[in-house]
């Protein structure tokens, strides 16, 4: 007799469905259903509303050869493993450190950190950097994606941190963003929460002269 | 290699009576009759579709694989940015150029304003939204940044190094392309502009208002292309591919030396003049069709296709060089400005553009005497693909 650990569970027998003279009624729910509901709390906007998107279709009031326009969306979720670049995530949220990578061989220290250098093939190591940078190139976004449309304006910037030989696309804050110009001396703030992403600092303007 | 058949459909904000085979199916359908030939005269296709979120479907060159009756031939789908069409026609220019294949329809196609924002009721948030899935989804998407601003940001270091473009020389560009865009009839925004009106539109990402940034567009473009022996069968006017060039950039634009020029454009630009023998090409170019998503991009690609050395692209739009009746137009058809950026399907109208100027086919807005015509593609959140393409006419 094998151990028990290798028993394998045997399925119970089937057993016969019952023979039925018509199909069960059960009754067919709208695949837009859960579409509906699923904006409706995404945006706060009522059910109805969002009905009413399609009210000519739902009626059938359209003519026959008219486009038939429905409902859907496409989406997928994720746990996501930031791989090498684990510890860059973490320090941010835990320590409030931005780190840097850096090459043994060429020197250059990256940001955003890459565990390789790409153009020596070695692995780099972590190097802390001072949150200090300067701005390479800022704009104001006006408009935006679907994400960030009700955010808008707000500021995009390349900015290079002290100590590192690239960029980093990052948002700015200050009191008038039309001041924010290229060649700005800026500073890494974080903010309160801190969730393990990249947005968990922004910059500020560094005042008192440097 | 030639280009022995090209079609496309109108470029317009939505088609909203077509899906996006049945738009490419249109496409294929004009191109064959263009060329006189069959669906079974095929022997393999390129697909230039860009974005899975914007037809709905994932693998969809399958799909339009299956609509157009390519069924059993060999099909491959090119996805790079902006400069998909580009890139799928040097696929199938490698694919001609191998030996191969004889015959490869190299077809292009985008439909994106069926994605929708129902909290601001607007098709371009939802569409931007999935644009920025190409963005670096851990350093760059996060952000809020978009395709205009990467774009505008390289703009703003170009006027931090240079000085230009100022926002005048952009309105240019911008009244210039959409101008060109009246003598299209496949364009999808022909308007006679003053540089008041672009400076005036609201503002989407500083520098650029909202005439400064092209539009998104759905269409669906197709070109035929066939070895030297085989286009000689088919057609009396082929048209030569003579250069080709091409260059993927640090994708991170965060890792190249700088940003106020686009190396990968510079590098693609030698490299097709250098194959089709062009060692001037201000002289030598009579057109240009060059990818300008955005006004101050144009002016950088003037530069960076070496149209006159750097720094100096703003003037030649002042100055009315790149004007229809100057010595290098460029985008007559009205480019992506005024024409339409269906992405995938850009590339290739682009070049079907340059085609019926060599055909001496392009009827109000036909270039006179057009011998050799250049196409630039690029792509990517800053410039990280360029396809650059020498087309030339039979002597």
């Amino acid at each position: 007799m094998p151990p028990k650990t290798h028993a394998r569970r045997q399925a119970p027998p089937r057993k016969a469905p019952a023979r039925r003279t018509s199909a069960p009624a059960r009754k067919r729910t709208d695949p837009h259903r859960e579409w509906y509901k699923f904006f409706s709390e995404k945006y706060q906007i009522p059910v109805e509303q969002l009905k009413k998107e399609f009210q000519d279709e739902l009626d059938g009031k359209n003519p026959v050869d008219a486009p038939l326009e429905i409902p859907d969306r496409m989406e997928v979720f994720f746990k996501y493993s930031y791989g090498k670049q684990s510890r860059f995530f973490r320090e941010l949220r835990m320590h409030q450190q931005i780190l840097g990578s850096k090459c043994p061989q060429c020197r250059r220290v990256y940001l955003p950190p890459r565990a390789d250098c790409s153009l020596c093939y070695q692995p780099t190591s972590w190097v802390k950097l001072s949150g200090k940078g300067t701005v390479i190139a800022c704009t104001i976004q006006h408009f935006s994606t679907s994400a960030f449309i009700k955010k808008v304006p707000f500021i995009c910037a390349y900015i290079r941190l002290d100590g590192t030989d690239s960029l980093l696309m990052t948002n700015m804050e200050m009191d008038d963003p039309s001041r924010a110009r290229p060649g700005m001396r800026v500073k890494a703030e974080f903010r309160k929460n801190r969730y393990g992403i990249i947005t968990d600092f922004y910059f500020r303007p560094l005042t008192g002269g440097s | 290699m030639a280009i022995v058949g090209v079609g496309t459909t109108k470029f317009k904000a939505r088609w909203i009576d077509k899906t996006y085979y049945e738009l490419a199916y249109d496409a294929a359908k004009l191109a064959l009759s263009d060329a006189r030939i069959g669906r079974e005269d095929i022997d393999a296709c390129v697909y230039g579709i860009y974005n899975d979120f914007f037809q709905r479907q994932y693998q969809p060159d399958a799909f339009v694989h299956d609509y157009i009756g390519m069924g059993l031939k060999p099909g491959v789908r090119v996805n790079t940015g902006g400069a998909t069409g580009g890139s799928a026609l040097r696929m199938g220019f490698s694919e001609v150029a191998s030996g191969l294949y004889d015959t490869v329809l190299v077809l292009g196609v985008e439909k994106c304003n069926d994605c929708f924002n129902y909290e601001v009721h607007q098709h371009s948030p939802e569409v931007l939204r999935a644009i920025l899935y190409t963005a670096d989804m851990t350093y760059d998407n996060p952000a809020g940044r978009t395709a205009a601003s990467g774009f505008a940001l390289a703009v703003i270091a170009h006027i931090e190094k240079f000085g230009t473009p100022t926002e005048r020389q952009m309105a240019l560009v911008s009244v210039k392309n959409h101008r060109n865009a009246t003598r299209n009839p496949v364009a999808q925004s022909p308007k006679l502009l003053t540089v008041e009106d672009v400076l005036s539109s609201r503002k989407i990402v500083d520098p650029f208002k909202f005439y400064d940034n092209c539009l998104y567009s759905e269409g669906a473009s197709a070109v035929i292309l066939a070895s030297e022996e085989k286009a000689r069968e088919i057609t009396d006017c082929p048209i030569w591919i003579t250069g080709l060039g091409a260059s993927l950039d640090w994708v991170l634009p965060q890792n190249r030396p700088n940003i106020y020029e686009f190396q990968s454009s510079q590098i693609a630009a030698r490299k097709a003049y250098e194959m089709a023998g062009i060692k001037d090409p201000l002289q030598e170019l009579d057109l240009a069709e060059i990818h300008d998503a955005f006004t101050g991009t144009e002016i950088m690609a003037y530069e960076d296709c070496f149209f006159c050395p750097p720094g100096e692209g703003g003037r030649l739009i002042e100055e009315g060089v790149v004007e229809p009746e100057g010595k290098l137009p460029v985008n007559l058809s009205g480019g992506l400005l005024g024409c339409g950026h269906a992405v995938g399907a850009t590339g290739i109208m682009q070049t079907i553009e340059v085609v019926l100027h060599l055909r001496g086919q392009a009827e109000n807005r036909q270039r006179k005497n057009a011998r050799v015509g250049l196409v630039q593609s690029i792509g990517g959140t800053l410039c990280s693909w360029t396809v650059c393409l020498i087309l030339k006419r039979e002597e």
